[in-house]
């Protein structure tokens, strides 16, 4: 960890992070705009799971639910992106020491590597996959998924 | 009795000290809260969408509603419970901020809202149930439906910053 310090220490010495730390309202501002993102992103994942598992949208072919639902999940992580990175630099330093931040780093990385190798392939295959892995599937999306957020809520908290 | 002096006593209640001092309850109820939005407002959001004309045009607007909202209405009952833990464990606090009664207008909204849907809208359900694009009064619910509820999350979030 210690030979990531470095890259900590110039997020935090941005000029994007000073302003961001600097001014009372853009913290808030940004922080509100990825907590939306948030609801937009759980919420499309939320429902595909739903399906997934057989418990909404049950007549709706899944590949059918997922086309729907996949610029909302792809655009809100975009945004998640975005404004995460921007609250990032503002307290890089502050993330450094920080286990929640270590850890919502890893299941992010973990979330999105299993949304695009499995999930994807598993909602958008035409012919339906069996209980047993469409079950698996939703259970580890979701756990990836909602740990995100968990850990990231817990930033604030350490 | 007064609107603050209930708050007062609200705070002072066994369960509104007990959830205030323990260190791990405020946060783990608070957390509950924040990660509902998505069961509740989360999952609306695609009924809103459907409403609107954005989402699933070609599914009828009852099927996506009916499959979805008791999802939607189980995070709701989830977030209401906490909410209300929370509001009692520092009443006063909420009472004094601005954000949480814009917070509490938006809400009301939100029901009027939801209820116009319910109880006017709803009824010529059968005419437009599976049209791609529903009357502008339906769309216009659903519209209003995901900014009220933006708003009530952006007010809720704010509230915890001390301006």
């Amino acid at each position: 960890m210690q030979t990531l310090r470095p890259f900590f220490e110039w997020c935090d010495g941005t000029t994007t992070g000073q302003v961001i730390r600097d001014s009372r309202f853009l913290f808030p501002i940004i922080e509100t705009l990825h907590l939306l993102a948030l609801t937009v992103l759980l919420g499309s994942v939320l429902v595909l799971n739903l399906r997934l598992l057989g418990a909404g949208l049950r007549t709706q072919p899944m590949p059918l639910v997922a086309r729907s639902l996949d610029p909302l999940t792809f655009r809100s992580l975009l945004v998640m992106l975005t404004t995460g990175s921007l609250l990032f630099c503002s307290e890089a330093l502050k993330c450094f020491d920080s286990p929640p931040f270590l850890i919502k780093m890893v299941t992010l990385f973990l979330a999105i590597v299993f949304h695009w190798t499995v999930f994807r392939p598993t909602v958008n295959s035409p012919a339906e996959a069996a209980r047993p892995r469409r079950i698996a599937t939703a259970m580890v999306s979701m756990i990836l998924w909602f740990g995100v957020a968990v850990a990231g809520r817990a930033i604030g908290l350490y | 009795m007064s609107i603050p002096d209930l708050c007062q006593w609200l705070q002072d209640t066994p369960w509104g000290v007990g959830i205030r001092e323990s260190t791990w309850l405020f946060p783990i109820i608070e957390g509950t809260h924040t990660i509902g939005i998505a069961l509740s407002v989360g999952v609306l959001l695609i009924v809103d969408l459907r409403l609107a004309g954005f989402l699933m045009r070609h599914e009828p607007v009852s099927r996506v509603s009916g499959q979805l909202m008791p999802w939607s209405l189980a995070g709701f009952s989830i977030m209401f419970i906490t909410g209300a833990l929370l509001f009692l464990s520092q009443a006063m606090k909420a009472y004094g901020s601005i954000f949480f009664r814009i917070k509490l207008a938006l809400l009301v909204l939100a029901a009027v809202n939801a209820l116009v849907f319910e109880l006017r809208l709803r009824r010529s359900i059968v005419t437009w149930d599976t049209a791609e694009h529903p009357p502008f009064r339906v769309r216009m619910a659903g519209v209003a439906g995901i900014v009220l509820w933006a708003g009530v999350i952006a007010a809720g979030r704010t509230m915890a910053y001390n301006f």
